[in-house]
């Protein structure tokens, strides 16, 4: 075996400590970045599933102009592997002898639903039954307390159009309930096929087709494509992103579960990027030794290269070894959590980032110093000369700060992120830089003594080199670790915000102005208060500074809210949850103008003084717009994209009113009351959207809290690793202490005082740095509104001292409780 | 000197005395005898040097004598205190204040400076201006404009200078040197000696030392020779 060979040679590197602390580096960061990103993956689907199920699909292409769609776009779809359903929504009259009612019929095919399911009784006294079916062709459904009004049971048959369907269940509800507040007439539901047989479904009709869709998002996004050039600006295609009480949620949960990746990612750059370097600086005695054998630079590099590629190699492989059975357990975790199979799929683009993580931060890091050494002579390698160590080293610090920008670019690919992290990385080293500079002024006086802060101190100072780069670690694992504490804290919170206990759960709408009173009345004497009532007329958005609006928006930016009539409404004040962006709120007394919700306001590019014109039945209102306001969509409450002042024009025209309020699951029966004395109120029950959210909320939740365990427990290790990169060091100091006399007492209480004065330094470095990034992050990517957390920013200082005081213990203990001979001669 | 018990006037009386010194070590199923029945005493002031193959047992039976690691059986007794019979604390309180020592591997610590290397003893010593002590004793070994080098910087004879100033630091009453020129050439492994017996004679300090070296062992008043663990003939070397 040549020379080089033999010294290049794997199973003798295995024999070296900062080797065994590279490969469990490079375990550990593969290991931690494909969990993550795995069970990020997992968490995403499993969620968006749960979710889709507000659309019975994965994706609706709805049609509002009355036409159906055609079946060859099920046949593409389903040739593409997806599965399809299609479903008739219309208005109608329903009647059981003399009786008659005007009902919201939804007409379904077999598939229906893709997603979700049906709460079905087969008698209106039944057990609830959970079916993945809807009724079958000659039967009907009917809600609960249309069955009531019209005194009708299981058996019974009813009349829709000419077709006569037989009540086979009770339809208690459909996974696709909607919050709409158009159309409430009491639910149907029927088989598609039996739609034509009731001649309802005119020329002109006003129905609704819809087509759903379910499958891989891949095949989905590649249906689109293939479907959107054939749309017409009637259809619309909906995804579970769009629906506006969940979308949010779901958006701010996937961005977490980004930021965990990407605070993976930095994370496990940090770990192999401490034991690589350390690794090739200890590298230059061999460096050395090969000299002197004559080997050439370029074989030297390349033997180099060889061996980082295998470590490389074995490091994945370990790393994803580690990775898939904690994977499935997690798995495991998660389908107990939601009570339901979650099937264990390995993602394969998912371990991209691991891998690359691993490769790019053990070439980056490892191979610079041992490339620098490769040119220089071996006596200069062997001794160096005052002050000519690091000369070169800002090449490799340029390196390093490419490869983790790059890596959490090709990570998140979300500018704000990365900008916020490496941003927050960045001050933090300026600070800590400054710091130094202070500790060399401030501590160069202390002396040494008897005394354990003394030696402490003195000991900061004297390994100020280490103890300034240990403490940039430790405050960079602290921050990455303490952002992910801070927007969990502050996710969590907003969401509990979102939808507190008791949250509004049923809408009256409709109700008549001179009703007002008395429904009110009805829930009083029930214990029941209303929130807020709100007049609601309902129009038409029709031109913007006297253009029609269809000129003014082109029909690319198909703005949801034109297509159909909007709610008016006219308030004194403004909303609690509105906040106002531009303009002015109305005075008192004013009685013209329009306050425009901020996303339309965008979407139309509307600007305070603008002036639209609205088409409310016959008449035509005109008004400036005299303020832009935010609304929370996912309140649950009413919310208006358009809202006017008292006394003005609006208020002359016909109006209803309508309200929400709270009603427990106990009184629902009042409802029952309720629809028979004022029949013409539509009672909207979003009670069971409410828990689906609470419910997605809780899973979303537990999800952030394993997230945040896997990192917390990832920041131990990479803390581990750091201070086991200078154990060498550290205990043949020790041990040469205990030689000179240091007696035990004073070694391990110096010891951990300098290492939790260390901790605490980097615990304050750290959660500054999370407050800057948390800062960005929360101002541009999760929406809230930055304060100080000053329940995260007290403990942990002191928590992280403490870590790292016992860390400091325990790298002391075989220096104590081996003979100082022994220890001096083992680390020879 | 501060200490009253030590000075020519005392040379007779023995600061170290050792009684049938016995170390054995576990190997799995066997017992290893790497020192057997060591008894000898050695006066204040003397210099001894300890001599013998690889393997005799010479560098156990300096850790034992300097205290660093207890023996399966015997006794050390180092100006009166029984060594083996302290505890941890008590033997490194004791090794703080009345010894010294130099290794073959000079034992600096790579992080830290000359400076702060000889500073190491007085500091734990809580020497009241350790700073000035340490630079006069670089000085005396003549690295004065060596101060703010790192062991790196340093070539082996100079890093054992520094290691000879850290050991005399604390002004001990008894040195002990494992190999002090083992890792050195002739040249330079010479002056190491010159600066040794130098040191020991200004401060009157005990010398015990491992050579391999036959002109540095030569150099010393007594010679003791290890073969397998047992201590053989004494001879009286240079007078």
């Amino acid at each position: 075996m040549s020379a080089s060979k033999k010294l290049g040679s794997v199973a003798r590197d295995w024999r070296e400590r900062d080797v065994k602390v590279v490969l469990s580096a490079l375990v550990i960061a593969v290991a931690t970045v494909a969990i993550i990103a795995l069970f990020a993956n997992q968490l995403q689907r499993t969620l968006v599933t749960s979710a889709s199920s507000f659309l019975a699909a994965d994706r609706q292409l709805e049609a509002e102009h009355g036409k159906p769609i055609p079946q060859a776009w099920r046949d593409e779809a389903e040739s593409r592997g997806l599965r399809t359903a299609r479903m008739v929504e219309f208005s109608t009259m329903l009647s059981h002898g003399e009786q008659f009612q005007l009902v919201s019929i939804k007409a379904v095919s077999d598939a229906y639903p893709l997603r979700g399911q049906v709460e079905f009784q087969s008698a209106l006294e039944g057990e609830r039954e959970i079916l993945e079916h809807g009724p079958r062709q000659g039967e009907v459904w009917l809600n609960p307390r249309l069955m009531r009004l019209l005194e009708l049971d299981v058996g019974d048959t009813v009349e829709v159009g000419t077709l006569t369907l037989r009540i086979s269940g009770v339809l208690v509800r459909e996974p696709d309930g909607g919050f709409n507040l158009a159309g409430l007439a009491p639910r149907v539901m029927m088989h598609a096929d039996d739609v034509a047989a009731t001649d309802v479904i005119q020329e002109g009709s006003r129905v609704e087709y819809i087509s759903l869709f379910a499958g891989e998002e891949e095949a989905l996004e590649n249906f689109y494509r293939w479907l959107k050039p054939r749309l017409e600006p009637s259809h619309e295609w909906e995804s579970i992103r769009d629906g506006e009480a969940l979308s949010e949620s779901l958006q701010r949960a996937e961005r977490f579960l980004l930021l965990g990746g990407s605070i993976a990612v930095l994370l496990a750059a940090v770990a192999v990027a401490v034991a690589s370097r350390q690794y090739a600086v200890g590298q230059r005695d061999t460096v050395a030794l090969l000299k002197t054998l004559g080997l050439s630079s370029t074989r030297i590099g390349r033997m180099y290269l060889w061996r980082l590629s295998i470590w490389g190699l074995v490091g994945m492989a370990g790393g994803l070894l580690v990775a898939l059975p904690v994977f499935a357990f997690l798995n495991s975790l998660v389908a107990e959590v939601l009570e339901r199979e979650v099937p264990f799929s390995v993602e394969v683009g998912a371990l991209a980032p691991a891998l690359a993580t691993a490769i790019i931060s053990l070439f980056a890091f490892a191979y610079p110093p041992i490339r620098r050494l490769r040119h220089v002579p071996a006596m200069r390698v062997l001794r160096s000369q005052p002050g000519e160590a690091d000369s070169r080293a800002w090449t490799d610090i340029v390196i390093a700060v490419v490869a983790i920008f790059g890596l959490v670019w090709l990570y998140a690919r979300e500018v704000v992120l990365v900008v916020a992290l490496i941003g927050g990385l960045a001050a933090l080293l300026a600070t800590l830089a400054l710091i130094g500079w202070l500790m060399v002024i401030a501590l160069r006086r202390v002396s040494g003594g008897g005394n354990a802060w003394r030696l402490a101190l003195v000991g900061l100072y004297r390994h100020r080199r280490a103890s300034l780069s240990q403490i940039a670690v430790f405050a960079m694992t602290l921050m990455l670790a303490s952002t992910l504490i801070l927007v969990r804290s502050s996710l969590l919170a907003d969401w509990q915000a979102q939808l507190p206990e008791q949250t509004p759960n049923h809408f009256l709408i409709n109700i008549a102005p001179k009703t007002v009173d008395e429904v009110e009345g009805f829930w009083e004497q029930r214990g029941q208060s209303l929130d807020a009532l709100y007049p609601m007329v309902r129009g038409r958005l029709t031109e913007i500074n006297g253009k029609p609006v269809r000129q003014v928006v082109s029909k690319d930016d198909s703005v949801n809210a034109l297509n159909r009539e909007l709610n008016l409404t006219w308030m004194e004040a403004l909303p609690q949850d509105n906040r106002i962006v531009e303009g002015k709120w109305f005075e008192e007394d004013q009685t013209e103008g329009v306050s425009v919700e901020a996303e339309l306001a965008a979407e139309l590019g509307l600007e305070v003084g603008d002036r639209l014109g609205f088409t409310i039945g016959s008449e035509t209102i005109t008004e400036p717009v005299t303020s832009i306001r935010t609304v929370q969509w996912e309140s649950m409450k009413p919310n208006f994209y358009m809202a006017f002042p008292p006394g003005g024009a609006l208020e002359g025209l016909p109006a209803t009113w309508i309200t929400s309020f709270y009603l427990p699951e106990d009184r629902k029966s009042a409802l029952n009351d309720f629809t028979r004395q004022f029949p013409t109120v539509s009672v909207l029950e979003v009670d069971h959207i409410i828990e689906r959210i609470q419910e997605i909320v809780r899973q979303v939740t537990q999800a952030i809290e394993a997230i945040l365990a896997l990192i917390l427990a990832a920041s131990l290790v990479v803390m581990a690793a750091v201070v086991s990169a200078t154990l060498k060091d550290r205990q043949r100091e020790g041990a040469l202490l205990r030689t000179l006399g240091g007696r035990r007492s004073l070694l391990v209480r110096s010891t951990m005082l300098e290492f939790g004065v260390a901790g605490v330094l980097a615990g304050l470095l750290g959660v500054a740095a999370a407050e800057a990034a948390v800062w960005a992050l929360q101002y541009r990517m999760f929406g809230g509104e930055f304060r100080w957390h000053w329940e995260v920013v007290l403990p942990i200082p002191l928590i992280s001292g403490v870590i790292l005081a016992l860390l400091g213990r325990w790298q002391l203990r075989p220096v104590l409780s081996v003979s100082p001979m022994l220890l001096l001669r083992r680390l020879e | 000197m501060t200490d009253p018990a030590s000075g020519p006037e005392n040379v007779s009386e023995p600061i170290l005395k050792v009684s049938n010194l016995t170390q054995r070590v576990n190997l799995g199923n066997d017992t290893l005898t790497i020192l057997q029945g060591v008894s000898l005493e050695i006066k204040r002031g003397e210099s001894v040097a300890i001599v013998g193959r690889s393997g005799s047992g010479k560098t156990t039976l300096l850790g034992l004598l300097a205290g660093l690691d207890t023996p399966s059986d015997g006794e050390v007794m180092l100006e009166g205190n029984p060594v083996s019979r302290l505890s941890e604390d008590e033997r490194a309180a004791l090794r703080a204040r009345r010894v010294g020592f130099v290794f073959q591997s000079f034992q600096l610590l790579p992080s830290l400076t000359a400076l702060e290397n000889v500073m190491l003893p007085l500091e734990l010593g809580d020497y009241p201006d350790a700073g000035r002590r340490a630079k006069e004793l670089l000085e005396r070994v003549g690295l004065g404009d060596r101060l703010r080098h790192t062991p790196r910087q340093l070539s082996g004879g100079e890093q054992q200078r520094v290691a000879i100033a850290r050991a005399f630091a604390s002004e001990p009453v008894i040195l002990f040197a494992d190999e002090p020129t083992g890792n050195l050439d002739n040249q330079t492994g010479q002056e190491i000696q010159d600066l040794l017996m130098a040191l020991n004679q200004e401060q009157g300090t005990t010398l015990v030392m491992v050579t391999h070296d036959e002109t540095l062992a030569a150099r010393c008043e007594r010679r003791l020779t290890l073969e397998s663990g047992r201590l053989g003939k004494e001879q009286e070397a240079a007078a």
